[in-house]
């Protein structure tokens, strides 16, 4: 066999073999990577949603899902909001929790987010700032209160700690959460989804 | 997302060598000197911005249309591969001189982790087109504007009586380390 | 050069010829991912995989591979190896894929892997080949491993997660930022250097 042919046979047997070899892998990992995903939202909307026993999507556009949680029994009992946006560094996706007529947050998760590891990554943290998530008023946008103050029942209704040293990372999620709220009251108002079913 | 927030946060806040720690090993190996600093920088530039277009040509004609994500990989690094070898024929039929400056550092370019690291992160974004290719020619500013940084300061560093243990790789660790804390300050330029 | 043993083939990786501190190779992977311990290993785990069946492969085929296309070819299997960890962790492992983002993929342009399988796999056979991937890959891990204990600790007072520190030690934010990686790394290398050069004035004296 001449040099170049021989060039030409082992780079595609080993083009051809190693792409075989990764369909193979490629198949086996697919629907177990997609059921991941799947799964953490689903838990993420059992977290932020009081009572839930499970969720199904309703709704999808660009950058927000609404999710429906129902109890046990299959009564709805509120929605999760699966919203991202831009965040200090990069791309924050979170899930509100909110009761279904979309009045009052219940509580708020964030999935995805890159922010400056403690400092503003500590918008994943429970006590330092998503516990002053729960139960907020949502009939109009969500305000956030600087310096933050340590009980939150001193936060007003719709007030939300901002983290001292990522006020920016704060206020981030505070816009994806407005306009996502909004955005759902908007979409329900359009009979986009309806919660009773 | 708009494209001057690309911009600025690829050569300025999300640096790729300072913040995603790519494309070390030309980093260190070539910022020895000025001049050849600023040519390898050129020379990434240009192949970051070609690899950004092709890459996204395979990505989104290709590889997701027949459900081949898993190809991304390989796929990727010989598109690199290839075009740097294409790149690196073109110039020097096409400027003897161009490539007398840029040409050795090519074929360094395609183990350059900086590459191969902007095509992924442009196809995790899902970047569109436009974005994408702003995004390929800002991550190349922003390798050039670190490493002429870190030769100015190398350069300097000779003349300093830099500790025999600290001396190659350590010193340079730890400039680049000081340099990143000061572009830390930039992280609020963006709202 | 005299072929060296076995065992010396397998320990060099460690230290006299570690990757990191010794050949400055995979220093990406490194200061990337060594902000908390468990991802440190996760990489290390995957480096240690797709380095040890490349250079296995790589030394396998050598002489089938004509020298023209060799680097072509190495980059295919590495590559092939590579996206096989990298869908592994994200299918079973989600979370750790989360934290290690883009890396895994940049695996692939991991100077230490081509540079082995260039380097050795391709000139040594199988069983050579994989024991001095081994042992580049312990070299790896550990410095990997080094570093990860130190950010964490330092950065969080913790290691893997469990609170090693008191309170009373306000963490080092910048330990687990990008300028607290870089300046560590530059330490460690120093470090490195600095039991070198004594060792190597001793062996003189002596």
């Amino acid at each position: 066999m001449s040099l170049s042919t021989r060039m030409v046979v082992v780079l595609t047997a080993i083009g051809l073999l190693s792409g075989s070899f990764l369909a193979i892998v490629g198949e086996v990992t697919k629907e177990r990577i997609k059921l991941n995903r799947k799964k953490e939202i689903e838990q993420a909307v059992l977290l932020v949603v009081p009572e839930a026993a499970t969720s199904q999507t309703v709704y999808e556009e660009g950058s927000l899902a609404v999710h429906l949680a129902k109890k046990e029994d299959g009564e709805p009992v509120g929605l999760g909001l699966q919203a991202s946006g831009s965040g200090f560094q990069d791309k924050i996706t979170l899930i509100i929790g909110t009761n279904l007529d979309l009045t009052r947050i219940t509580s708020l998760t964030i999935i995805d987010q890159k922010e400056t590891p403690g400092l503003g990554a500590k918008i994943t943290d429970k006590m330092a700032f998503l516990r002053y998530w729960e139960n907020r008023d949502c009939t109009q946008a969500l305000k956030l209160r600087k310096p933050p103050v340590e009980d939150p029942q001193a936060l007003a209704a719709n007030e939300v700690n901002a983290i001292t040293g990522a006020t920016i990372s704060s206020q981030s999620v505070l816009n994806i959460v407005n306009a996502a709220v909004a955005r759902a009251k908007q979409l329900q108002a359009e009979g986009k989804f309806k919660p009773g079913n | 997302m708009s494209l001057l927030v690309i911009f600025i946060s690829a050569v300025l806040i999300n640096n790729f060598v300072f913040y995603y720690f790519l494309g070390l090993c030309p980093y260190l190996g070539v910022s020895r000197r000025l001049g050849p600093s600023l040519s390898m920088g050129m020379a990434v530039t240009f192949v970051l911005s070609l690899t950004a277009v092709s890459s996204w040509m395979i990505n989104h004609w290709v590889l997701i249309p027949n459900g081949l994500d898993y190809l991304q990989i390989v796929s990727f690094i010989l598109v690199i591969a290839a075009l740097v070898q294409l790149v690196e024929m073109f110039i020097r039929k096409v400027s003897p001189p161009l490539y007398q400056a840029m040409g050795i550092y090519l074929p360094l370019i395609t183990t350059n982790c900086i590459i191969m690291g902007l095509a992924l992160l442009a196809a995790l974004r899902n970047y569109n087109f436009v974005e994408t290719v702003v995004f390929g020619i800002s991550a190349g500013l922003g390798f050039t504007l670190a490493i002429v940084l870190m030769a100015a300061i190398r350069e300097q560093l000779d003349l300093a009586d830099v500790p025999k243990p600290l001396q190659g790789a350590g010193i340079a660790l730890i400039t680049a380390g000081i340099i990143a804390l000061a572009f830390m300050g930039f992280s609020g330029i963006i709202k | 050069m005299p072929k060296k043993s076995l065992t010396q083939e397998l320990v060099k990786g460690v230290w006299s010829e570690n990757p990191v501190t010794r050949q400055l190779l995979g220093l990406c992977s490194v200061l990337a991912v060594s902000n908390a311990v468990i991802n440190g290993i996760a990489m290390g785990l995957a480096v240690t995989f797709v380095l040890v069946f490349s250079s296995l492969l790589v030394s396998l085929v050598r002489k089938l591979i004509p020298n023209q296309v060799r680097i072509a070819s190495y980059i295919v299997i590495i590559a092939s190896f590579v996206t096989i960890a990298d869908r592994v962790l994200a299918a079973y492992f989600p979370d750790l894929s989360k934290a290690m983002g883009p890396y895994v993929p940049l695996i692939v342009v991991n100077c230490i892997i081509l540079g082995r399988a260039e380097a050795f796999a391709s000139k040594n056979n199988v069983g050579r080949a994989t024991i001095d991937a081994v042992g580049m890959s312990a070299g790896y891990v550990l410095t990997l491993l080094l570093m990860g204990i130190v950010r964490e600790l330092l950065g969080n007072r913790t290691i893997l997660g469990h609170q090693v520190l008191g309170k009373a030690f306000e963490p080092w934010v910048v330990m687990l930022l990008p300028p607290g990686a870089f300046i560590m790394l530059g330490l460690i290398i120093s470090v490195a250097n600095f039991i070198e050069i004594k060792a190597k004035q001793r062996r003189k004296s002596s």
